[in-house]
């Protein structure tokens, strides 16, 4: 499927809603409305109506009703994609490819049906990022309960951490790449970690690269000359290296507070003030 | 296989059945089919009433399941994923996904008839195929009517509303079929809902009774939920229904519905004839994570520890195996079968105790399973040939945040999960052990078959269609589905030749040796 197509049509599409929702604000400027209700204007209320009953339909499930959250799905009011789409084009791609490693299907909707859809979760997203309380969702200044110095210890001592990791080295500035909840999860399970993989051939020849793809039947992987390769499991013999696998073993033996100081520590690894970036 | 022989036995069972069964299968389905499926059938979402799942079909073995081949395969040409367990009734195949139902034929794969739904706002997210009495089918729409169709040609002959899906109820599973009783659950747990099981008339569309789980939404510390949305199963001689309800509502905070929540997270004994609870058994008390109880209730009838006992076993979604007595409910054995971090130990009545230091926090908690649990709803097998309980495992970690925005209703907070994997496991019912386990990849994998062969019959997270040696674990036969794989496979018997029925994607497959 092109999606440039798609993005084509988005301009056209979108560009209706979008003026006449900015006509609907400019003619009601009188109107004390909350600071909330802006972006949501920008839509008509029944494109916004048509993509929440699409979204109850197929992705509430998964994602909740208010696009904060249910049953395994992300909460999409804090979504990366959902901030930075324009125009529908970072929904459309997600919704109309799945996300097939992350158990999302694909759904085949109409350039209107995703106007609809992104009309009712930027609504979503505005109308969350701006409200006191009453949602779900983690913040940041939930992540606080732990302490510095008892994290240090368990990141140097019990947790095993620094025989993989320095705070000057690979996690060097991290809380400033990651924050909250993303962050956590990083620590707990880096879910994009890289695998490497040697096959040995029958012919005693031994190939190392990226591990690609396996299952009991096929070994595939990137070798050093970026090129996928691969090999029926039972006519080689592979090693796999994951070091990633040591944050598995510690799930066991984490108490909560260990994850609380551990988050505590690794929210000093930023980058000092001076150069701005903190949020 | 030899194709004359199995002819043979074909005509002669024929020979002997003619009388009395064409009379009653004139009509499709009758109470007889429903206690003892014929080979050449699977007339109810389990196949019988046990939810065993074990085939005494042994035409392909661990000795020839190396040349299984494909039949056929039918594409639903949509992009919705099989998650339905298909009927086989005189030869056609009766299979669903959210608002579509089709009729194939069984040895062929071409299509009868498709029959669609109207387009509705229900929450379309999985549907689990319909339940079938003489000639007429039983379909529960994602906006929760109920519609009876004929057999034949998809025709609809009545609909009924089953719950109000604009309060937040919606409908997933296939109907039970007990006597002239429709038995339906519901699905409905983003909003504080109570659930039930409703007896309906096959003929009429009228309701005849209803169990409610929990209390009416709005009583004082009372927990709502319960919801009922796996096919429960059936013992004609004791004449009771097991069916599996629910977590509680609000989900992740239980502030406001302190103790056990009853009858949610549990599994209940129900008279089919008048919707009385004859008992229960709660394998979740307080739940705070969204753990199901509708896991399967397999029933399976032999020795435990030197007695012979009526025995129903359950893996939990929460993490733990449980063996009943299934005339009273008593527990006989609890045992977890995976990373289980939640609970203190387990009671007198065999109940996990749930560790209140693991319920949601405002900083967070890290929970084993996840929120899908070590199971959810891909059937398990009892596979009574070598005593095992095979299940698809969900091996799992996962965070769990609620915090006082949040709030009471519905949801009430938040989690995600960590990591995970699937395994199949073969749990030894009278210890709990883990007898053999097969890795599966980063995901779950597909609902387990076993046959008297000695076959399991399963899938991986990546999509292979699986066949396993019951004994050990080993795989002896797979093939590519090109997509996940949702469902739970079938097997039956056609013309002496035995089809394994497996799906994935939106594609049916059927299976079988090569003929010679």
């Amino acid at each position: 499927m092109s999606f440039l197509g798609s993005n084509l049509h988005w301009s056209v599409l979108l560009a209706g809603p979008l003026l006449a929702g900015l006509a609907v604000s400019a003619a009601q400027t009188t109107a004390p409305a909350p600071a909330n209700t802006i972006r949501s204007q920008a839509y008509p209320p029944e494109l916004v109506q048509s993509g929440s009953a699409l979204f109850r339909q197929d992705c509430s499930f998964c994602h909740g009703r208010d696009a904060g959250g249910g049953e395994s799905g992300p909460d999409l009011t804090r979504s990366k994609v959902v901030t930075t789409d324009v125009a529908g084009d970072r929904i459309g791609a997600v919704v109309r490819s799945g996300r097939p490693d992350k158990g999302m299907p694909r759904f085949a909707y109409s350039d209107q049906q995703i106007a609809s859809l992104m009309a009712f979760l930027h609504t979503q997203q505005s109308d969350a990022l701006t409200k006191k309380g009453g949602r779900k969702g983690v913040d940041v200044s939930d992540l606080q309960t732990g302490n510095v110095e008892a994290g240090k210890q368990y990141f140097d001592g019990a947790g095993g951490c620094a025989t993989c990791h320095s705070p000057t080295g690979d996690l060097a500035e991290i809380a400033s790449r990651y924050q909250g909840l993303e962050l956590e999860k990083q620590m707990l399970y880096p879910k994009h970690a890289k695998a490497k993989v040697t096959v040995t051939l029958v012919s005693g020849q031994t190939i190392t690269g990226t591990l690609a793809y396996l299952d009991e039947f096929t070994v595939g992987l990137i070798d050093p000359t970026a090129v996928y390769r691969s090999w029926r499991t039972g006519d080689v013999q592979y090693k796999v290296d994951a070091p990633v696998n040591a944050h598995v073993e510690l799930f066991a033996k984490y108490t909560d507070a260990d994850i609380h100081n551990l988050m505590a520590y690794l929210q000093t690894l930023r980058q000092s003030p001076r150069s701005g970036s903190v949020p | 296989m030899n194709f004359l022989k199995a002819a043979c036995f074909a005509a002669v069972s024929a020979l002997i059945a003619v009388t009395p069964v064409r009379v009653v299968l004139a009509q499709g389905v009758d109470e007889q089919m429903l206690l003892h499926p014929p080979l050449d059938s699977w007339p109810g979402y389990h196949g019988d009433y046990s939810g065993r799942r074990h085939s005494p079909l042994n035409q392909i073995t661990p000795q020839n399941v190396k040349n299984l081949s494909l039949a056929w395969a039918f594409q639903t040409e949509q992009l919705a994923q099989i998650k339905s367990s298909p009927l086989l009734v005189k030869g056609i195949l009766y299979f669903t996904v959210p608002d579509n139902i089709w009729a194939v034929d069984a040895r062929s794969g071409h299509q009868i008839w498709h029959y669609t739904y109207p387009p509705n706002k229900g929450l379309h997210i999985g549907h689990r195929g319909v339940g079938m009495y003489k000639g007429y089918l039983f379909f529960l729409s994602p906006d929760a009517h109920l519609v009876s169709l004929n057999a034949k040609d998809g025709t609809v002959r009545w609909e009924v509303t089953v719950a109000d899906a604009t309060k937040g109820y919606w409908t997933t599973m296939s109907p039970l079929i007990v006597g002239n009783h429709v038995l339906v659950g519901v699905s409905g747990d983003f909003d504080n809902l109570s659930g039930f099981i409703r007896s309906i008339d096959p003929e009429t569309g009228a309701t005849q009774w209803q169990w409610n789980s929990t209390a009416p939404p709005g009583t004082p510390n009372q927990s709502t939920g319960g919801m009922t949305w796996m096919t429960g199963t059936y013992d004609p001689e004791l004449n009771l229904v097991y069916w599996g309800t629910g977590n509680p509502t609000p989900v992740l905070n239980g502030s406001t519905r302190m103790g056990d929540a009853l009858y949610t997270c549990s599994i209940v004994a129900l008279n089919p004839d008048s919707g009385k609870l004859v008992w229960a058994f709660q394998p979740s008390p307080h739940d705070t994570h969204d753990w199901d109880a509708v896991e399967t209730p397999v029933l399976v009838d032999g020795d435990f520890h030197g007695r012979r006992k009526k025995m129903l076993m359950q893996t939990s979604r929460n993490g733990y195996f449980f063996v009943l007595d299934r005339a009273n409910g008593k527990n006989l054995l609890t045992a977890s079968y995976g990373p289980v971090n939640w609970a203190l130990g387990v009671d007198e009545q065999g109940r996990p105790i749930p560790n209140p230091a693991k319920e949601p926090a405002p900083d967070g908690r890290l929970v084993a399973p996840d929120e899908g649990g070590l199971t959810n709803y891909r059937s398990p097998s009892f596979d009574t040939r070598n005593g095992l309980f095979i299940v698809d495992a969900h091996p799992s970690y996962s965070i769990y945040f609620a915090k006082p925005a949040d709030g009471t209703y519905g949801w009430a907070g938040a989690d995600y999960g960590v990591w995970g994997k699937g395994v199949i496991e073969a749990i030894d019912y009278q210890t709990g052990k883990i007898r053999w386990s097969h890795e599966l990849g980063p995901e779950s994998g597909a609902g387990v078959l076993t046959t008297d062969s000695g076959l399991t019959f399963t899938g991986d997270g990546h999509g292979n269609f699986l066949a396993l040696d019951s004994s050990d674990g080993k795989t002896l036969w797979h093939a590519g589905s090109g997509s996940r794989i949702q469902s739970s496979p079938i097997t039956y018997e056609l013309d002496g030749r035995q089809y394994l029925l497996t799906s994935s994607g939106g594609v049916l497959f059927a299976w079988a040796l090569p003929q010679s």
